[in-house]
Formats: C-alpha cells, structure tokens, sequence
C-alpha cells in the first residue's frame, strides 16, 4: 500500500528523489483524508522555498490543507496536469497525482524523514 | 453531548464518515462528497434528516395563531399543501427557517433546523395560547429522511402501500403509508431535485431507509452533498445567510412575506421596506476552481463591500460558487467583484438565482 523508495514526513507527504531533484506529493492516508479534492495551488517554477515553508494548498470539497517543503531548494516545475484535473490526486496519489518538483541545495538534509515501514508505524500510531 | 439518529448503526455501516453537527451525530459523507452529489442530480439519494425538529401544533384556532407568529399565513394554506417561512424577532431578524405543512383544518406539522430546536420551543410556547397543543415529535422518536433525485418518485412509489404520493404537487404533503406503516410525505427538499422527506416513527424509518438502500440505484449521502447541492440552489442555511441578525428581505427572500397577514416581526420588515435594505444576499461564481470561505471579504474597487456566507466547489458548474451579502447597489447579474480569501484574491461575478437551472423539483411529470 505504502511505496517503496519513498521519503514521507509527519505531514503526509512523500518525497521521490532523483539525484536532487524531488518530486513531492501527498499520501494515500492524506489524500482519503481531504476527500474530493478540487483544487490545488501549484508553487510557479523558479520559486526559493525553505523547509517548512507551503508549498501548495489542496482544497477539497471538506476542507483545505497546506503542503508543506522538506527541505529548502527551489522549484522545477508544478504539475500542470492536476492542476487541470485535481481528482488525480485523489486517484493516483504516488503517480499522476504528484504536485510539484524541487532542486534541493543539500538533499542530505531529508536524512531525517521515514521510509516506508517507517511511515507504515507512524500512522498505525497516529491511529491509537 | 452529541446525540445519535435513529439510523446512526447503519451509517457506520455503510462506512460514513461521521461529524458533529449542530450536536447530532451525522454522516458528512460515504462513498465521497462529488458521486453523492452528482447522484442526487442524475438519480436518487437519501439523506438522514432525523436531527431536524418536527413540531405537531394542534387545536382550536391554531391557523389564525399560527398565522400571528409564523411568516407563513396558515390560515390561507390549504389542508395538503406546506409553505417556507420564518420565525422573526420583532426586529424581523431570523430566528429560525422552517416549512410549514398543513395536515388538517386544525392540525399543522412545523419542521424546523436542529440547532435551533430548543429555542424554537421556547419562543413558541411563549407566543401560543393554551388553546393549541404543541408537540415535539422528535422527542418522542420521530424521525425524517429525505429521498431526493429525479429518480425519487419511482424509487419510493413500490413501498407506498396507502395513498399516491406522485398526485401531489411541490410542497404538497400528506399521510400515506409505506411497507404498512404510517407516516407523513411532503414534496419538499433542500436539493433542488425532485424529492420527497418522509417522516415516521423512528423504528418504522430505519425499515424504510433499509428498503430504500436495498433498492437498486438507490445511495446514501451526506451532509457534503445536502450543502453543494443547496448552495448551487441558492437556498439559504440558518446560522451562514440567515441569522437573527438578518432580515428575510436582506437575504431576498420577499417571496415568502405575503403581505395579507401581521406576524411577529411585520412592522420591522414594513419599515425596511420603505427605506431600503443596507445589504443584500447575492450568488456568484468563479471562473476558476478555486474555494471561498464563510468570512471572506467581497471587495469593489478596492474597498469592501461584503462578506461571503457560503463558499465552495459547486460539482455540477465545476467552478467555485457561494453567497454573500453586499451592498445593494453591486447586486445586478454580471457585475464583477473579488473575493479576498486571505491568501489570494478571486474574481467573481454576480449570478441570477439560482445558479443551477436544470433542478426537477418542480416537474410536473413525476414519472419522469
């Protein structure tokens, strides 16, 4: 359920490195969560962010939620296609769905974030 | 303390996602928010109405008393038929929305919001003589659901056993029986869709709504859908667009002030009348997806002018839309303002009500 050779936070987003460049998203857990989502900000391409910074809003037809940046860097490109679609998120949360790139200045600095099993025992937590 | 609804067992389920609203315990959806409300339009739904307040108001001269406290005129309503209306301060501000259904000369059955139940009571009581008899149904078990869907009729006609439910008009109302059980049916709904809420002992609605679910094409839906689907409609929601702060004619709502009776309130909204509202409810819509909230500022120009009630995706335009109060010079179909959210400012434009037009509650045909 839970992709392998993803990096996830305690926000429910995951993080696909390739070399430093990051494709960012949202869980599974965080997208059932939202419910339809409807709407989603996209970061424009050549945007500085710093970790902790919102990256991206997702609005669904219950709620808003902010997406939060990993690490500082500075963003590649947004998705366009969810931008046109938002319910790929809702669909296909670890694929299609992705919201947006970004080249981190020191990728070492997502050291600290989880893996899958990590992230597995962290939600089975946030259940009890 | 939050209560439960009679059918609280089987929306767990039917794997609802519970909220606490007004402090009942109810689904804010099931399969999701945009199927259940695009099978509303297209075919049927059900929706649990239980925490709503029925009052059965009963006895001698009750429609001319009901007519001095209730915007409705009881007295010209006939016997089968209900109205929309209010309960007003003396300042004509909104105490509750409710819909009045004449069941007999003498009898009337008043259904009013949940979260103002309790004071709905007390304002009554108070304003009635001892010569009616007033009686919480709620209290004493009823309960309501309401099937809404241009399908409605044929889904609901196999389990009336007593009486024809599809020769009533809109806002017709009357006592039938379904599987053998009493209850009372009204053409009502807050859908904009062909609709009937159904009301019963609550142990006579859970075996309704199981007949109902066990109904081919029939789903549940939640409060998700029941507020997309009636702010497409432009119909208010107590406590957003009407508030005792709020006068009907602020939210233009003149249509259902009929000037040939006095009600508790009249004299206020006469004298508003004469000199003009200082706010008006508009709809507007976006062009883009985009959600505005409850609270947001509405600006022209530059400066404010109002404030958004109701704000989200409306599914079946697929643009943001929502109501607002503003000043009434800026309230003509097409007039463009901006919405400021707090993060972002959205252009929006003033619509005709309602925004959605293709609604079947009022089809003639019921059987489509």
């Amino acid at each position: 359920m839970i992709p392998q050779g993803l990096l996830y936070t305690n926000e429910h987003e995951w993080v696909k490195l390739d070399g430093a460049v990051g494709t960012v998203g949202i869980t599974d857990h965080a997208q059932s969560a939202l419910g339809d989502i409807t709407f989603v900000e996209l970061p424009p391409a050549g945007k500085a962010l710093s970790k902790g910074d919102e990256a991206c809003v997702v609005e669904s037809c219950k709620a808003a939620a902010s997406v939060y940046t990993p690490a500082d860097g500075s963003v590649t490109e947004g998705n366009a296609a969810v931008d046109e679609d938002p319910s790929l998120v809702n669909s296909d949360p670890y694929g299609q769905g992705w919201l947006y790139k970004i080249a981190f200045t020191d990728a070492g600095a997502l050291a600290g974030l989880m893996n899958a099993e990590q992230y597995a025992q962290f939600l089975e937590e946030q259940e009890h | 303390m939050t209560q439960k609804t009679i059918l609280h067992d089987r929306h767990e389920q039917l794997g609802a996602r519970i909220v606490d609203f007004h402090g009942w315990m109810l689904p804010v959806q099931y399969e999701g928010v945009l199927a259940e409300h695009k099978h509303c339009r297209t075919g049927v739904v059900v929706f649990d109405t239980g925490h709503m307040g029925q009052f059965l108001i009963c006895g001698r001269g009750v429609a001319a008393e009901l007519g001095s406290v209730c915007t409705q005129n009881a007295q010209a309503l006939k016997v089968g038929r209900s109205r929309y209306g209010f309960l007003l301060n003396e300042q004509g501000g909104v105490l509750d929305d409710t819909i009045l259904m004449r069941l007999g000369e003498e009898e009337f059955l008043l259904v009013v919001n949940a979260g103002t139940l309790e004071s709905d009571l007390k304002w009554l009581m108070s304003h009635l003589t001892s010569a009616v008899a007033l009686r919480d149904l709620t209290a004493s078990g009823w309960a309501k659901i309401d099937l809404q869907g241009p399908r409605a009729y044929e889904t609901l006609a196999p389990l009336v056993t007593a009486g024809d439910p599809g020769a009533m008009g809109y806002f017709g109302v009357g006592r039938y029986q379904c599987l053998g059980r009493d209850c009372i049916i009204s053409r009502t709904g807050y859908t904009g869709e062909l609709g009937y809420e159904i009301m019963a002992d609550g142990e006579d609605l859970v075996a309704i709504f199981d007949k109902l679910m066990a109904t081919d094409g029939v789903k549940p839906a939640g409060l998700g859908a029941r507020d997309s689907l009636r702010m497409e409609m432009c119909y208010p929601l107590y406590g957003e667009e009407l508030t005792p702060a709020h006068t009907p004619l602020e939210a233009g709502l003149d249509v259902f002030l009929p000037s040939d009776h006095e009600f508790v309130g009249w004299e206020a909204l006469q004298a508003q009348a004469a000199q003009g509202v200082s706010r008006s409810l508009v709809a507007f819509q976006s062009a883009s997806r985009r959600k505005t909230n409850p609270g947001d500022k509405i600006l022209f120009e530059g400066n404010e002018v109002g404030v958004v009630t109701s704000g989200g995706f409306a599914p079946s335009l697929e643009v943001s839309a929502g109501l607002g109060y503003v000043a009434p010079h800026l309230t003509q179909p097409g007039r463009e303002l901006i919405v400021n959210t707090g993060r972002a400012e959205i252009p929006v434009t003033v619509c005709e009500k309602p925004l959605y037009k293709q609604g079947t509650c009022r089809r003639k045909d019921v059987r489509g």
